[in-house]
């Protein structure tokens, strides 16, 4: 359905010096410099599938979905998406699949909002019948008739990412493209958000790509994910494998009496780990010991702690995918598999 | 085509709506407008009223040289204003995004997108002055000639907007070149006049290089000698068929290489 092979995109930059100066430097002696936004991305999507497209800000998320839309041209490296190539058969291409950019608007901006719906079928040439059934469906799911009469500009935050999605999917679309689709959204918003994504996957079998930042978006939308960092791969993989092979991190917290300190050095003492397997913060009497359950089971870690301390408060916690996916940042390349 | 002549009108009147959802404003600029235009008209009548001859022509047939210049520049100011915009933002800011995510051709949707009823003063002014001065300009009419007259509007219009779409499409290699229409753009100020009251250097120039002339001196000179039709209304066809070819393949070179703008 969806194949990303080695995809590499390389944009041009003038350094500048910063002030008037340096742009007037800049103007007549530029200094180029090649930026790599994306190095080296390949992934398949199967039909039907949710793909949480996930990494930090600047990882080359937005540039790779560009790639995959047809909006910017990669460098090498190839994109097939139901058999087209986006750059080279565009007008064909589009019809069938639908994209919002979260930080912007493909609204009609000073006008109400049924006047874009009324275009946008139009140009994706939607007929009356489903036209009608299609925003019959859309209202219901997101809601859109209280303010579907209100010119864009004065919509909320909200409203306006709910009626975005909407136009995406109004001529349904084999395949969405949703890069930050709950930016900046309250829970009740992303809540109305997500159903409408999962209806329509189930319904239509549409293949979805999200990239986010929110991580309950990734636990109840998606099916698997890609993690890129620095334009890399850095994980490919499902979300609960994902869990199994970070997943037996905890994290044990704990606060000692001040009458029996305790040192960093002391707490390692006679624990069966390698340095790896076990981290330990330290602020005055407050501990964060992370370690890898695997390696000792949390009761034996109990109990250690208990023997070598007195302790005022303790808890145990699982490392949420949050942190999980915290870890993988951190590690960046080194996680591959 | 019907489809392309549809999503024409449903943009253009999309413009429209937006125009008139700001009442204030949109009443404020009609209103000015029409004084811009009066004080316009009356302005080029002072002005040949104080050259009575030019190169060989009288008064009458400079005004009309000058009426018919503005046809042209008119439609293609009416209906090809957006460009001004991708050269001057939207694909600095990564706005263009959104012409090349939706299954139309995105030359057409950027044009289709604006309907600058302010042209509409151009064409009036321009039809105002042929009006006024075609009866006393001894123009050489025939059926022939009148159609072929009319029949070259189109192609002078085009030579306008080609040069448009190639230096608004140069946006996509250096991000901004709104300055750089213009100044192109600015060089139509030859196309007014006879040619021959130039210098050979820029005769030439606006001939061959930036060929405005053959927006307005060429065409009108035809139906004021009757001379030439070749050079004079071919040349008009030839020029504008060969700079809207090169205009596309810039303008396609340049879809290939837009970057877009960070989220």
């Amino acid at each position: 359905m969806i194949y990303a092979e080695h995809l590499r995109k390389e944009f041009k930059k003038t350094i500048k010096e910063p002030g008037l100066k340096g742009s007037f430097k800049a103007l007549f002696r530029p200094k180029k410099e090649i930026v790599v936004a994306a190095e080296d991305i390949s992934f398949h999507v199967p039909k039907g599938e949710i793909l949480g497209f996930i990494g930090p800000n600047g990882a080359g998320k937005s540039t790779v979905i560009k790639m995959l839309t047809g909006i910017l041209t990669p460098t090498s490296g190839e994109c097939r998406i139901n058999g087209h190539i986006p750059q080279n058969d565009r007008k064909k291409y589009v019809r069938e699949i639908g994209v919002v950019f979260g930080q912007r608007t493909q609204l009609w901006w000073d006008l109400p909002l049924q006047e874009t719906y009324l275009v946008l079928k139009e140009i994706y040439e939607v007929e009356e019948e489903s036209f009608k059934k299609r925003m019959a469906f859309l209202n219901e799911v997101l809601e859109l008739d209280s303010f579907i009469k209100s010119p864009v500009r004065t919509l909320s935050l909200g409203q306006r990412m709910r009626a975005d999605i909407a136009a995406s999917m109004l001529h349904s679309p084999k395949v969405l493209f949703l890069d930050e689709p709950t930016i900046g959204l309250d829970v009740v918003v992303k809540d109305k958000i997500r159903q409408a994504i999962m209806k329509i996957n189930k319904e239509e079998q549409t293949t979805v790509i999200l990239t986010t930042h929110d991580i309950s978006d990734i636990e109840l939308l998606c099916d698997r994910i890609v993690m890129i960092d620095k334009g890399k791969n850095v994980y490919d993989g499902s979300l609960q494998k994902l869990r199994e092979n970070y997943g037996q991190i905890r994290e044990l917290h704990f606060e000692t009496d001040p009458e029996s300190p305790l040192t960093e050095e002391q707490f390692r003492q006679g624990l069966p780990l390698k340095e790896s397997e076990l981290t330990i913060e330290q602020d005055k009497q407050t501990f964060k010991v992370r370690f890898n359950s695997a390696a000792i089971p949390v009761g034996d870690m109990l109990s250690h702690t208990l023997s070598v301390t007195r302790v005022k408060d303790i808890t145990v916690r699982d490392a949420d995918v949050e942190e999980i996916i915290r870890r993988l940042y951190q590690e960046g390349g080194q996680a591959d598999e | 085509m019907r489809r392309a002549w549809k999503i024409y009108r449903l943009l253009a009147s999309q413009n429209l709506k937006r125009l008139m959802e700001y009442k204030a404003d949109f009443l404020t600029g009609a209103i000015s407008f029409l004084i811009d235009q009066a004080i316009g008209i009356a302005f080029i009548f002072i002005i040949f009223s104080q050259i009575p001859q030019l190169s060989g022509f009288t008064l009458e047939q400079i005004v009309f040289i000058y009426g018919f210049s503005q046809i042209p520049k008119g439609l293609d100011h009416l209906l090809a204003d957006n460009l001004w915009c991708v050269g001057y933002f939207i694909v600095r800011k990564g706005d263009f995004d959104k012409y090349l995510t939706r299954p139309i051709n995105p030359l057409f949707h950027v044009i289709a997108e604006t309907f600058q009823i302010d042209a509409v003063g151009e064409l009036v002014v321009g039809i105002s002055l042929i009006a006024y001065a075609a009866p006393q300009a001894g123009l050489q009419l025939s059926v022939v000639s009148v159609l072929l007259f009319i029949l070259v509007i189109p192609f002078a219009s085009l030579i306008y907007t080609s040069l448009k779409i190639m230096t608004a499409a140069l946006a996509f290699w250096i991000k901004s070149s709104g300055f750089i229409i213009q100044m192109v753009y600015g060089m139509n100020e030859f196309a007014k006049y006879p040619t021959t009251i130039y210098s050979m250097p820029v005769r030439i120039f606006v001939t061959y290089i930036i060929p405005f002339a053959f927006t307005g001196y060429y065409p009108a000179l035809f139906l004021l000698t009757g001379e030439n039709p070749w050079f004079n209304i071919g040349g008009v066809v030839l020029i504008s068929a060969v700079l809207f070819i090169l205009s596309l393949l810039i303008w396609n070179k340049g879809l290939k290489a837009y970057e877009s703008a960070g989220a």
